[in-house]
């Protein structure tokens, strides 16, 4: 395997909890780069911010043979040093405030991510 | 081999484990240790389809990755549990990655590497019958039994 140290992907994510089968493969592969050693954060926006939501992710289990839900997949991620970041805007959309996060997002606005974006090495866009 | 079974997880008793990080080491003398994941690993991972080491001649801290596993619904690093060189890695793996699940402690290693201070991280980590507590206490903590796929190993 190559080594990928000091690379940086950005994943953005814009599918909720409306689109289950749209929501796990964006955090896998986060989770796969960072096993990876290459920083890794996932950028949620437009609907992608809903799942960030208390409570939202935990209805959303794509296997139900499997305890795996969203919440699962969410908390690995950045167990695995996935950084999570939100849209401040998208936020006002889904008529959330910070209190409304689960623990360990935090939120950027618009100028941040694409000053962001110019410095990371590759973007992955689901 | 001695070993304990608990909640049909297999812990061989003369092995060291990082048990946090799910791996074990195997002193062959000289500095030089085979790595590998644990039993509760492979279980929890499920059927591994992808196992990709780092090259021999990789320099290692303890913590960092020496090989990325991926399976149907699991993906993420196998960590050093010491510092040191990688010199050889398990080529096996990469045709057959679920020698990881069918046998954890015997052909499917993962690398073997030459340590530069395995003496103190050696006690820092757990083995014989501390091990066997160690992960019987993270077994019923977090409610793991373990699986094996057709043709494992057996003891």
């Amino acid at each position: 395997m190559e080594d990928f140290e000091g690379k940086k992907i950005l994943v953005i994510q814009t599918h909720g909890v409306e689109t289950p089968t749209r929501t796990y493969s964006p955090l896998f592969y986060a989770m796969a780069a960072a096993a990876m050693e290459i920083e890794t954060m996932v950028w949620f926006t437009m609907n992608g911010t809903n799942q960030l939501k208390k409570g939202e992710a935990e209805k959303v289990q794509l296997d139900p043979t499997s305890n795996v839900t969203l919440k699962t997949m969410l908390e690995m991620a950045m167990d695995s040093d996935v950084q999570l970041r939100v849209c401040q805007q998208s936020l006002e959309l889904w008529d959330m405030t910070q209190d409304d996060l689960i623990d360990g997002v935090e939120i950027m606005g618009a100028t941040s991510i694409i000053e962001l974006s110019l410095t990371y090495d590759h973007v992955m866009y689901f | 081999m001695a070993h304990e079974e608990v909640k049909g997880c297999i812990i061989l008793k003369d092995l060291y484990y990082a048990v946090q990080d799910n791996t074990w080491v195997k002193v062959e003398g000289d500095d030089v240790v085979t790595v590998g994941m644990t039993d509760i690993a492979q279980s929890l991972a499920g059927p591994i389809l992808h196992a990709k080491t780092k090259a021999p001649g990789t320099a290692r801290k303890k913590g960092r990755p020496i090989a990325t596993v991926e399976s149907g619904k699991w993906v993420g690093p196998v960590k050093s549990p010491v510092t040191g060189e990688i010199i050889e890695v398990n080529e096996a793996l990469a045709g057959d990655a679920q020698l990881i699940n069918r046998s954890p402690y015997k052909d499917g290693w993962v690398v073997k590497m030459k340590a530069s201070n395995l003496e103190a991280e050696l006690a820092e980590m757990t083995t014989g019958d501390a091990a066997v507590e160690a992960y019987r206490q993270k077994i019923e903590q977090d409610g793991i039994e373990c699986t094996h796929l057709e043709g494992s190993d057996t003891y």
